[in-house]
This record gives C-alpha cells, sequence and structure tokens, in this order.
C-alpha cells in the first residue's frame, strides 16, 4: 500500500516536471556558445532565410551568437508578447512608426555610432538617434516597359509621362494597341490606404501642418488640390483596371503575375512589390516612375518614400551592456564591412540607406529606387499616422474602389475619421 | 480509513484533480483575471506602465459602433449558420444509418473536412469562389456565378456560412449518427408495427429519443460560430469593406492592430459573456427537453 501510495505521488511528481519543462524550454533558443549571444526579431519575411545565413557567417566570423527570429503576426502584437514575458530581442527590426511608439521607454541611445552620418534616414527622437534604417523603400507607379514597348515601338521613358493628361494618352494608345486594360489596383487596405491615401499628407507643402489641420477639422478635403489631383489619376487606374468590374476581389498575386508578365502594364506598389513580382515570369525590364499627376508642384517627378525597417536596441534590464555593444557591433558591421554591406544588398537587394554602400546589382524596382534617392527625388514618408487609419480607411477607399461611394463621399470619411483619430506623437 | 473525512476526501480531490486544478488556473482562471484587470488600464501592449483609467473603456465598448456592427452580423451569421449545420448534419446522419452501401466510407468523407485547420480551408474556399466559380460563370455564362460572391458584402456573409455549414457539418453529422445507433430497435419496431411512416418514426420516437445529441451539437456549433475567427482571417479578412468583420475580429483588431489592449480586452469580456449567457441558456433549455425512453 505504502510502494503504490509513493510510486502514485512520484509519477504525480514527474508529471508536473514535464509539464514545467515544457513551458521552461519554449523561447530560449539557440544555445549559449560561450561568448555573448544576442537576439534578433526580423520583420522582413523575404529576407529570413538570407538573415539565418548570414548570422551564422557572422557568429563563424566573431564568435558572437546571433539568433534570427521572424514572426507572422503584427511587428506591434509580437514584440507586445515579448515585453510581457521579460525576454525582448536584443535588437528589434521594426516600421518606423513603431519606433515612435516603443523608443522612449525601450530603445537605447545610438547617437555616437559611427553610421549616423551616413544616412540621412535614421531618427531621432529627443534628440536622440534611435533607430537604424535598414534600407531605403519607395512607392509609385510600377511599369513592365517590356509590354509598352511591345506595342508603342518606342524605347518607354517615364519621365515623358509626368502629367496625367500624358499618361492617359500613353494608356489609350496601349489600349488601342491591343491591351485591353493596361492597368491594376491592389485592393489591400494597406495599399490603399497604408500607400496610396498617404500621398495626399505627404504631398502637400508641410504633411504635419497640414495633418494637424484635419484633426483640427479646418481642412476641406473636398476640395484641396492634392487629394483631388491625386484622385483624379487613382480615378484613371480605376478606369484602366483589368478587374474593373471585380476590383475588389482582385488578388494580389494575380495582379503581380499579370504586370510581371506583361498583360498589364501598370500598378501602384513600391519596391517591395519585387518579391512577388519575382516569383512569375517576369520581365528584367520594369521600374517605378512617379505616380503621374496635372501638377505643377514637381511632386510628379519624385517618389515618396525613404528609410524602411528600423533596428533599435532593447534597453531593458533584460539585456546585459555586452549584448547592448555586440548589438552596436552588429550594426555597424552591416555598414562598414563589405561583407555586412554585400549581405545587404547582393543577398537580399535591398536598396542601402547608407553614402557609403554601393550598389550596382539590384532588382530591377530597387534600381529605380536608388536613382530616385540619389538624386534626392524621394518625398519623405509621413509615419506617424494612427494604427487604426489604414484599415478603417482602407475600408472607405475599396468602397470608393468598387464605385459606391464618389469622391467627394470619401473625402468626407476621411475627415470624419480623423474628428477622433489622433497622430502618433513625435 | 474514514473515507468521509475532510482530509480524506481533499487527499482525494489533489491525488486525481490537482494538477488539472492547477494547469486549469494557470492558463483560464488566471489569465481572465489578469484580463480584466487590464480592461481598466489603458495599457498599449508594450508600454511598461498601465495606466488606470477606471470604466473609461467600457465606456469606449458601448460607444464603439463598428464592435455592435461586428456583434450583429455574428448573431446573424451564428443563427443561420448554426441551423443549417444541424439540418444538413441531420440529414446526412440520417442518410449514413440507413444502411445504404458504403455507408461508413460516407461517413468518413464528410468527417473530413472537419480535419481541415480552418485557415486551410478558408484560402482552399477564397480559391474556389474567387477562380473556380468565376471561371465557370464566365464559360458558361452564369450571370451570379461571373463575380466574385466575396466582393459583395451579402455574398461575403453568404460564403462564410457556406464554409461553416461544410466545415461543422460533418461533425456534427457524426453526434446524430451515435444519436441515431442509440435509440433502441425494440421502440422502432414498435412504432413500425403501429403503423408509423418513416418521417413519423424520425419525427415522434428518433427525434425525442436523441434531444441530447441536439443539445450537444446547438451547444458545439453555437459557440464555435460565435468565436468564429480562423475562417473569417483567411477567407474574407474582413473584406469587403470590413463589411464581413465578425465580433472575435474586431476584437483582435482593437487590441492588436489598433493597439487599444484595454477597449479590445473590454470588449472580449462582452462577447464572452454573450456567449456564456447564449450557451448557457441553450443547454438549460435543452435539458429541459430531454426525455428517457
Amino acid at each position: 500500500m505504502k510502494l503504490k501510495k509513493l510510486a502514485a505521488v512520484s509519477l504525480a511528481a514527474m508529471m508536473t516536471l514535464s509539464l514545467a519543462a515544457c513551458g521552461g524550454s519554449g523561447d530560449e533558443g539557440g544555445a549559449e556558445s560561450g561568448g555573448t549571444a544576442i537576439t534578433i526579431f526580423n520583420s522582413k519575411m523575404e529576407i529570413q532565410d538570407q538573415f539565418e545565413e548570414v548570422a551564422e557567417k557572422y557568429t563563424e566570423a566573431t564568435g558572437v551568437d546571433v539568433e534570427v527570429y521572424y514572426s507572422s503576426d503584427t511587428v506591434a502584437a509580437h514584440l507586445a508578447t515579448k515585453y510581457s514575458s521579460n525576454d525582448p530581442y536584443t535588437l528589434s527590426m521594426v516600421d518606423a512608426k513603431d519606433v515612435y511608439n516603443l523608443a522612449e521607454e525601450h530603445a537605447v541611445d545610438l547617437s555616437d555610432q559611427e553610421w549616423v552620418s551616413q544616412t540621412p534616414y535614421a531618427i531621432t527622437i529627443n534628440d536622440k538617434v534611435v533607430g537604424f534604417p535598414l534600407c531605403v523603400e519607395a512607392r509609385g507607379l510600377i511599369y513592365n516597359a517590356d509590354a509598352i514597348e511591345a506595342i508603342t515601338g518606342t524605347p518607354f521613358d517615364p519621365a515623358q509621362y509626368q502629367t496625367l493628361d500624358a499618361f492617359k494618352g500613353l494608356l489609350d494608345q496601349l489600349v488601342a494597341g491591343g491591351m485591353e486594360s493596361p492597368t491594376g489596383v491592389l485592393k489591400e487596405d494597406w495599399s490603399m490606404a497604408g500607400h496610396y491615401l498617404p500621398q495626399v499628407y505627404e504631398e502637400q507643402a508641410d504633411p504635419d501642418a497640414f495633418v494637424t489641420g484635419l484633426t483640427e477639422g479646418t481642412v476641406d478635403l473636398a476640395n484641396d488640390p492634392k487629394y483631388n489631383s491625386l484622385m483624379e489619376t487613382f480615378e484613371t487606374l480605376m478606369d484602366y483596371n483589368y478587374a474593373k468590374d471585380s476590383a475588389i476581389s482582385a488578388e494580389r498575386e494575380v495582379t503581380s503575375q499579370k504586370l510581371a508578365e506583361g498583360e498589364i502594364a501598370f500598378m501602384f506598389g513600391g519596391n517591395w512589390d519585387w518579391a512577388v513580382l519575382s516569383a512569375y515570369d517576369y520581365s528584367d525590364n520594369m521600374g517605378i516612375m512617379p505616380v503621374p499627376q496635372n501638377t505643377d508642384d514637381g511632386t510628379n517627378t519624385k517618389l515618396v518614400g525613404g528609410g524602411s525597417k528600423y533596428f533599435f536596441i532593447d534597453s531593458s534590464e533584460n539585456t546585459t551592456d555586452e549584448q547592448r555593444q555586440a548589438a552596436k557591433d552588429f550594426l555597424n558591421w552591416l555598414v562598414s564591412d563589405p561583407e555586412g554591406n554585400a549581405f545587404l544588398t547582393d543577398d537580399c537587394q535591398l536598396v542601402p540607406a547608407y553614402s557609403n554602400i554601393s550598389a550596382d546589382n539590384l532588382d530591377p524596382l530597387g534600381t529605380s529606387v536608388k536613382f530616385y534617392a540619389d538624386a534626392g527625388n524621394l518625398i519623405p514618408n509621413y509615419n506617424f499616422l494612427p494604427d487604426d487609419h489604414y484599415a478603417v480607411l482602407g475600408a472607405k477607399m475599396q468602397e470608393y474602389l468598387a464605385g459606391q461611394i464618389d469622391r467627394t463621399q470619401f473625402a468626407q470619411d476621411i475627415v470624419d475619421y480623423w474628428k477622433t483619430a489622433q497622430v502618433i506623437p513625435h | 480509513m474514514n473515507t468521509n473525512s475532510m482530509s480524506y476526501k481533499s487527499k482525494q480531490y489533489i491525488m486525481f484533480a490537482g494538477i488539472t486544478t492547477l494547469v486549469f488556473v494557470a492558463v483560464v482562471i488566471a489569465p481572465f483575471i489578469y484580463g480584466l484587470y487590464l480592461t481598466f488600464t489603458s495599457w498599449d501592449g508594450v508600454s511598461r506602465d498601465k495606466p488606470f483609467v477606471g470604466l473609461a473603456n467600457y465606456v469606449a465598448t458601448f460607444q464603439d459602433s463598428a464592435f455592435w456592427a461586428a456583434l450583429g452580423r455574428t448573431f446573424f451569421y451564428s443563427i443561420i449558420a448554426v441551423i443549417l449545420v444541424n439540418v444538413v448534419a441531420f440529414i446526412l446522419a440520417y442518410l449514413v444509418t440507413r444502411g445504404v452501401k458504403g455507408q461508413n466510407f460516407f461517413r468518413a468523407g464528410f468527417f473530413i473536412p472537419n480535419l481541415i485547420g480552418g485557415i486551410v480551408l478558408g484560402y482552399v474556399w477564397k480559391f474556389v469562389f474567387n477562380r473556380a466559380l468565376v471561371a465557370i460563370g464566365e464559360s458558361l455564362s452564369v450571370g451570379a456565378l461571373s463575380t466574385s460572391w466575396l466582393s459583395t458584402p451579402n455574398g461575403a456573409m453568404a460564403c462564410l456560412i457556406i464554409v461553416a455549414v461544410w466545415q461543422y457539418a460533418g461533425y456534427m453529422m457524426l453526434i446524430y449518427v451515435a444519436g441515431f445507433m442509440s435509440v433502441s430497435n425494440d421502440v422502432l419496431e414498435a412504432a413500425k408495427i403501429d403503423g408509423c411512416t418513416d418521417f413519423q418514426t424520425i419525427v415522434h420516437i428518433s427525434v425525442p429519443l436523441m434531444v441530447s445529441s441536439f443539445v450537444q451539437c446547438l451547444f458545439l456549433t453555437i459557440t464555435r460560430c460565435f468565436m468564429v475567427y480562423d475562417v473569417n482571417l483567411s477567407l474574407t479578412k474582413g473584406e469587403p469593406f470590413n463589411s464581413s468583420v465578425m465580433a472575435a475580429m474586431h476584437v483582435y483588431n482593437q487590441a492588436f492592430t489598433y493597439k487599444n489592449y484595454g477597449t479590445g480586452q473590454a470588449e472580449a469580456l462582452v462577447l464572452f459573456i454573450v456567449c456564456a449567457v447564449v450557451g448557457v441558456l441553450q443547454v438549460y433549455i435543452g435539458k429541459k427537453a430531454e426525455v428517457s425512453a
């Protein structure tokens, strides 16, 4: 009897222990190989494989153990879990707006780092540099020059189609030449209200003042020239859309495939779209051009974009000073070591955000972005939109795309949204 | 040994249910209470301090028209889906207990959709609705099929319901099959001798004797429909125009995408209370209707 009891108790104890063991080992991650170990959160899914490889190389070369993690969750949600379990990453790659949300409490001051002077894109909060830009990304109209030239017979020069009138002329020429519907529109809310609509703010003379005006209700958006000029162009894209009657169920993959293979010639997007475009039988002769507009303020000669994906280093007591130093070294290695540079520009095909890094082998869209960036023709991103901006107004813009509301109503919806919305403090 | 003493009883309890209780407290009760606490703060998810804001989140919940719209939509979806799932499941169960040739094969076949995860299932059906049906509609020039159903609000809702029926009918069918099997042959034969038609036998003999199956099935389908998230995410993602955002998805967005943890948590609590009330009410009514042979 005694023996049985003992056996039962020890069995129960073992079960509890094994449960506890399960709970504990989940997040520990890689083996700590003697030296310092740092963890990196990568939020750019398409470079995860390359990142893991380079981490291995880096570990071999320096002895610092680097583990790279990726999560398909939204950046903020994933980091929230890590922070509430007191297990933050040493280095986290986040979007610009996340830096403004997180930096004050969680980021280390990087002002004294060497790379600061080599980039115009670093994020500075309260006079402290906290965000390390990974690359440059920009938005504009993606074109497939092969598809256009096949019909027009002359080399395609985007500079000739900066005005909407000229652009429409080209579209009509394409239609007449047999391309029934030369454009595609991504209906995803992040593309519509995260990338296209913000141009209305970004292309103002003073974006901050304009958005403040929206929150205070002093902006007459329906009669705003920028809003109307951009929406005029958007309506043109809608008119020539291959999926005109089912615009809101057009899938990104299908639209991208049509563009890559030359069935359509234009789609609004950014150089990140190359990850999708290159999955198909793509044409090399592609690029990004400014969104055509009937305007003379110069915005139709520039792409919209800037630094994208920012690293910050955790400042909490969960990270040791050695780890912080190792993380700083890693960032410096990316910028100043040829191997680090090669990782950015060759392996990941990222447009460098640093003046000392050259990049000659970028993908076609990256080449375009670099061309505009080097010439100083980038209109900066407005990184302070509220978190629900793209979702709430994305839904409205989809209604606009589906023809359920008109331009004036859409303007009214935007104005209504801003009555309660607040920008990220910066 | 005195098997009635307090110490014996508590020892027995710890022995048999101790670990389960511990785990239950750790993964259900504790997070629930912590969540309750979060509804009184304006935490953004990452910040170190959690400012106390009293009932502000509940006020925000009641003012959040999108949440109530989503909840209303969920009610509508659940009512239609629950009825259809159970009707289809019952008919299937009836058919596969008639002794049809290969009925085990059919049972397995109908059950399989339930083995596919909600996310995968959503993508599969998205393909069907967006491409397969559209291709068929275009080649046969059927107007109703030539544009994707997912592109209109009503169509998207219909798609969600169709997928729910396809997903759950097989599972519920199994429970109804068990119900049919549990009705003893004696009463069925007696009914036959007394001159019942097949239909009368079902309505007056089988159904009353398998009320417990109905209670189980209804409970399972109601709770699952109310909490639907995975299919919602992968099939429609709330589109078009956020018109197919169900309550659970709205709560997730509120908390994690818009970073209003407190409000999201308060809305989750409202959703929980609604589900609990509906579930308990339904089981209570169902139990009353049970009869024994």
